[in-house]
């Protein structure tokens, strides 16, 4: 399973997100492989699921992947629900 | 000695190998899988090596950038000079950078665990930076100093810097974010810092910027590739428009370096060129910055208890949405000001880089508006905009016109341009 984590520049938020996400599934005892990176760049790549906030959501819609939004990038328990209604393991 | 002479020519004399060193510890102290440690490793190493390739196509569209514009103020168009620039710095003092960085990290987390401050500095990219703008300033005011004794001033002062700069900003980071367990860890602290006290006094906290609605065509402005290629574009056309209408041996010299090419469309090319190079840029900070921070965070939060990560600045930005387009409008205003102001007065072409006026203008417009509204946040905008603008003519010119002039042009910022002078004055008293 591919993620990708998404903020503006690809670099700070999107990195604390995909930490974040990385230890919300590794709670669950899901496996999956994430990336961070920027919006532009997120359109060309290939995933499974994009994990960004509701203002760039926008701009990914028609991508292949599950697009859902997490707004607070480091709120544990919004991820967490974010997760467990999007992700089917 | 040979072994040491050794290691010091190819392991600490090799930027790019010491990172990988770096991280490829960070990922065995987190005890991850063989194939996480090597690839990790290895995004590291080409990463950094990435950052030195786009730094100079970033560096070719900017020598057509400012001798356009120095010709449209009609200043003698003296080049950009003879400095080192981000690809022969990292070259020589790479290694420094990486491993001042790495030290400056430890005493942040040993600040945090043994004084007051529980701030861990995790903005990376950010980071690097500093790390390597003041290595500019230094090297520029000291000469070649000695790599034990760049590491350890460079080291001292990130270590303060990281550890103090979150402290300041936290009163008002509780009052915007509601509570007290996320900091700010980012350059823009001094414009958000100012913004807040001029919304403070001349803002209008009522009219919260909130409470408007933003059109929803301003949602590019989110993508910093758009917001590059789109403002270097319009200048650069703006520039080119000018000049075509100029018989001046300058202006004539410009028009040939195009080639057959029509000199408008030369100048639009350059302008995506810049917006390109700073993409290949992030894209390398972002393979060997994303493998260093979970690994910085890993042992820190493991050592201090109690720790409050301080983030980049994005961070605030959905506490308030419509203040970040603010005060970007303020900057973006600000900075075309200031581009005129600076050309006729100083005459320094000035390059507003979205990528440093957006993020910190947005942070600084979060910041005013949570003490003075509308108002508070395009005051934001602009006072980042006078900031960055004066501080980039005084850091190009006057505190590192030898070193990294190139990288200041794009990714110095407001905090760096405080810290400046004050670096330059303590390499001076000490070296």
């Amino acid at each position: 399973m591919k993620i990708l984590t998404v903020c503006g520049l690809g670099q700070g938020t999107s990195l604390i997100l995909r930490m974040n996400v990385e230890q919300a599934l590794g709670d669950k005892g899901i496996e999956a492989d994430i990336e961070h990176t920027d919006v532009s760049t997120a359109s060309s790549m290939q995933a499974d699921y994009i994990i960004t906030s509701n203002e760039l959501a926008e701009s990914l819609r028609g991508h292949s992947a599950k697009v859902f939004i997490v707004n607070n990038y480091f709120d544990m328990d919004e991820i967490n629900k974010a997760i467990d209604e999007n992700i089917v393991n | 000695m040979d072994a040491i002479l050794w290691i010091a020519t190819n392991i600490f004399g090799e930027a790019a190998i010491l990172l990988g060193v770096i991280v490829l510890l960070g990922l065995l102290l987190q005890k991850k899988n063989a194939s996480q440690v090597i690839s990790g490793t290895f995004k590291a190493i080409i990463g950094f090596l990435i950052i030195s390739a786009g730094s100079g196509v970033i560096t070719d569209a900017l020598t057509v950038f400012e001798p356009l514009w120095k010709e449209v103020f009609n200043l003698s168009a003296e080049p950009l000079g003879n400095f080192m620039g981000q690809e022969g710095f990292n070259a020589k003092y790479g290694s420094a950078v990486a491993l001042a960085m790495t030290l400056g990290f430890i005493i942040n987390v040993l600040l945090a665990r043994f004084t007051k401050l529980k701030f861990i500095y995790l903005t990376g990219h950010m980071m690097f930076w500093t790390a390597t703008i003041f290595a500019g300033i230094t090297i520029q005011t000291a000469g070649d100093l000695s790599f034990g004794k760049l590491v350890i001033f460079l080291a001292i002062i990130l270590g303060l810097y990281w550890t103090i700069q979150p402290a300041l900003t936290q009163p008002f980071m509780r009052k915007i974010t509601g509570n007290d367990n996320i900091a700010l860890g980012h350059n823009s602290a001094s414009v958000a810092l100012l913004s807040a006290l001029a919304g403070k006094w001349f803002g209008n906290k009522e009219n919260d910027s909130e409470k408007i609605k933003l059109p929803k065509g301003l949602e590019f402005l989110r993508d910093s590739n758009v917001i590059t290629a789109l403002t270097m574009g319009l200048l650069f056309l703006v520039g080119a428009i000018i000049i075509s209408f100029k018989d001046t041996p300058g202006a004539q010299k410009l028009v040939e370096a195009a080639g057959d090419q029509n000199f408008i469309v030369y100048a639009i090319i350059q302008s995506f060129t810049f917006a390109a190079g700073i993409a290949v840029v992030l894209v390398g900070v972002r393979m060997f910055i994303g493998e260093m921070v979970p690994a910085f965070k890993g042992i820190a939060t493991k050592i201090v208890p109690g720790a409050k990560p301080a983030l980049d600045s994005p961070i605030v930005f959905p506490f308030a949405p419509n203040a970040v387009i603010l005060g970007f409008l303020g900057s973006f205003v600000g900075a075309l000001i200031w581009l005129v102001v600076l050309g006729n007065t100083v005459g320094y072409v000035f390059v507003p880089t979205m990528i440093v006026l957006f993020f910190h203008s947005a942070t600084a417009g979060v910041f005013g508006n949570a003490t003075g509204g509308v108002r508070g946040a395009l005051m934001g905008g602009f006072i980042t905009a006078t900031v960055v603008a004066w501080g980039q003519f005084v850091m190009v010119k006057i505190l590192l016109p030898d070193t990294v002039p190139d990288t200041a042009m794009w990714a110095a910022d407001s905090d760096m341009f405080v810290l400046g002078p004050i670096i330059r004055f303590l390499a001076h008293l000490l070296f």
